[in-house]
């Protein structure tokens, strides 16, 4: 396979690209500090250790999401259920609780129902040839309808302490969901990096058909994908409902446009085939830290979303300018 | 990227500038109120009392709310970033009666005393948490649906089928309107609920939900709405079906809007609420507990109802 993107790299042969490619990853991440700096001036209350906990925390739900999302975006596709699969998967964790199930089969069944969803996505995606868009689109309304009809609306909350130590347990300093991120990004990187499969993501969304033509089975493999994503969102619903002590069949609404923030500002390109999960963290993050600074300063809590949108417009500007002078 | 940096740097700055910091930098305390949301008229009203109140009393208030109402995993972020500004008290509207019983057991275990406004926190789930907090200040919101019952009974001579909009499921404050209004019109016998369908505050669904009942009951003559945002839907509702003063129309919260409607007679009553005092009140009593004064449990701020003889 010659489409990952060192290769393509080396393919193009020109100097620029090789300078600038470091450039843009390492840019998101100067971004992060940048504007830790500036909160770091504005308000003695940021840089504490138990405020970046906690902003790692909070960030932490959306991060998770946004793994699956970089795998979809990587392969040049996208995922707009992945909010709904969140309340889903929440709502069939919530019930398997609440009737008395053992903790691990309640996990395991609403793993496995955001691990079926996803392939379910996948498979008419690759199979039924339908455009990522539209499956996803109503797939996200299907998981929220079924979501709230099978709860009748209602939330189900008061869980066992023994499940709610997944959100408020701490690994000596360390909050469980920070925990939990880091495991599913060591975990994500490897298969992203090292493995078939990870190639294969970056290959199908450098170019599909060049790598359908490879012999590479695509279809099967972009299956996974969004199968990976499913599962993805089935354990950000974990740790929500554990945080909230509540599972929400109204949860997770607009996390797909968080996720596809964190990943596009994190510099994964939305063309596919370009990006990694170091960036989609920093995305994260960025937008974490972006959440927490209006509350620390006092300031209206309408700002970040301007801030938000105006970042992610810029993340894209630079990866399409770096591509013009890619390509030139 | 640099420009992104810049973008970000730059917005924050100018924000900065726009409102007042968070600390106590000119050494008075700080009180957090921290809204449902911003964008309903109600809690802008509940600011605006909370406001007067703190500059009164010489203390800082500090609002924040999540964007959407329903968001209550956002509210529990709001409350954690401000315990680490160390505010000293927090008065809070919860988005979920029960869910935001985790954040509020961080803020009481940071040592910030909690005054519980317009909506009660699920008294099962704070005892199970072993969450204490200094008062309640909001209105007796079953009260206010008997209050719209007892109204509508006497409206229709005790005859009328009733068609009734609720809130978001679960939510404390809509479920106590509901059984107040039920409680009290079960007194009439004449008076049948033939349909009663959430449609989660909002005015837009308010209008596609009695839309829709509208179609499968032809005999609804009366809409309890569980708030004037539903109920300004169903108005609008009723005027496309071409049914205008033919159903009557009772809300809740007094809107301007909705005075408006009554005025007009397109609207009936409602429920009228008095946000800016509950913002008033709770600031407060936000700042007696600063001075270690003993609160009572509740404290009522009254309600009334708002029909064509009063309405101004």
């Amino acid at each position: 396979m010659t489409v990952g993107v060192r290769h393509r790299v080396i393919l193009t042969g020109r100097l620029t690209p090789l300078l600038l490619l470091p450039a843009r990853q390492f840019g998101t991440l100067i971004g992060l500090v940048a504007l830790c700096a500036v909160l770091w001036i504005l308000t003695p209350h940021f840089l504490t250790v138990s405020n970046l906990l906690n902003v790692a925390e909070q960030t932490s739900i959306n991060a998770i999401v946004a793994v699956g999302m970089t795998f979809v975006i990587l392969s040049g596709g996208i995922d707009l259920s992945v909010g709904s699969l969140v309340a889903l998967a929440g709502v069939v964790l919530g019930t398997g609780l609440q009737s008395g199930q053992p903790l691990p089969l309640a996990l395991a069944l609403a793993l496995a129902a955001g691990l079926a969803c996803g392939l379910g996505n996948g498979a008419l995606i690759s199979w039924g040839g339908l455009p990522p868009f539209i499956v996803t689109l109503g797939t996200m309304s299907i998981a929220r309808g079924a979501a709230l009809l099978f709860t009748e609306g209602r939330p189900i909350s008061g869980f066992d302490e023994s499940f709610r130590v997944l959100a408020t347990g701490r690994a000596g300093f360390v909050p469980a969901p920070v925990v939990a991120m880091a495991v599913v990004y060591a975990a994500a990187h490897f298969v992203l990096s090292r493995t078939t499969f990870g190639r294969y993501v970056y290959a199908i969304g450098g170019n599909e058909e060049a790598t359908r033509l490879s012999g590479v089975p695509v279809r099967f493999h972009k299956t996974i994908i969004y199968g990976v994503s499913g599962l993805m969102s089935a354990t950000a619903a974990v740790i929500l409902t554990a945080r909230l002590n509540s599972a929400q069949p109204i949860a997770g609404m607009m996390y797909e446009l968080d996720a596809i923030a964190a990943t596009v500002i994190g510099g994964t390109s939305l063309m596919g085939g370009d990006g990694n999960l170091g960036g989609t963290l920093v995305g994260a993050l960025i937008l974490g830290v972006l959440r927490t600074g209006p509350n620390l300063l006092g300031v209206s809590s309408f700002l970040p979303q301007i801030v938000i949108g105006g970042v992610s417009i810029v993340a894209v500007l630079l990866d399409t300018v770096l591509k013009r002078k890619n390509r030139t | 990227m640099k420009r992104a940096c810049l973008l970000v740097g730059m917005t924050l700055a100018i924000g900065c500038n726009r409102g007042p910091a968070t600390t106590s930098t000119t050494g008075k305390p700080t009180v957090a109120l921290v809204l449902k949301t911003l964008n309903h008229p109600f809690f802008v009203d509940m600011r605006r009392g909370a406001q007067e109140a703190a500059d009164r009393l010489g203390v800082t208030l500090q609002v924040q709310a999540a964007e959407r109402e329903i968001d209550v995993e956002k509210q529990m972020q709001i409350v954690e970033n401000l315990i680490q500004t160390g505010v000293q008290a927090l008065c809070i509207t919860p988005s979920g009666s029960r869910e935001i019983v985790s954040a509020l057991v961080k803020a009481k275990d940071a040592g910030v005393p909690i005054i519980v406004v317009d909506t009660r926190v699920d008294a099962k789930a704070a005892a199970d948490a072993g969450l204490r907090t200094e008062t309640f200040v909001g209105s007796d919101n079953y009260e206010g649906g008997r209050l719209a019952g007892d109204y509508l009974v006497k409206a229709t001579g005790g005859k009328a089928h009733v068609g009734i909009l609720e809130g978001i499921p679960g939510h404390e404050t809509g479920d106590s309107r509901l059984r107040g209004f039920r409680d009290a019109v079960k007194s009439a016998p004449g008076i049948t609920i033939v349909a009663s369908q959430p449609a989660n505050w909002e005015r837009d669904q308010g209008f596609n939900v009695f839309q829709n009942m509208l179609q499968a009951h032809q005999d609804i003559d009366s809409v309890f709405a569980c708030s004037d945002l539903m109920a300004l839907g169903a108005v609008e509702a009723i005027a496309a079906a071409g049914r205008r003063g033919k159903i009557k129309v009772v809300g809740f919260d007094a809107l301007d809007d909705a005075k408006k409607a009554i005025a007009a007679g397109t609207m009936e009553a409602s429920v009228a609420q008095f946000p800016a005092e509950m913002g008033r009140a709770a600031v407060e009593s936000a700042v007696k507990v600063m001075r270690g004064e003993k609160l009572p449990p509740d404290i009522n701020v009254k309600l009334d109802l708002v029909t064509r003889d009063n309405v101004k």
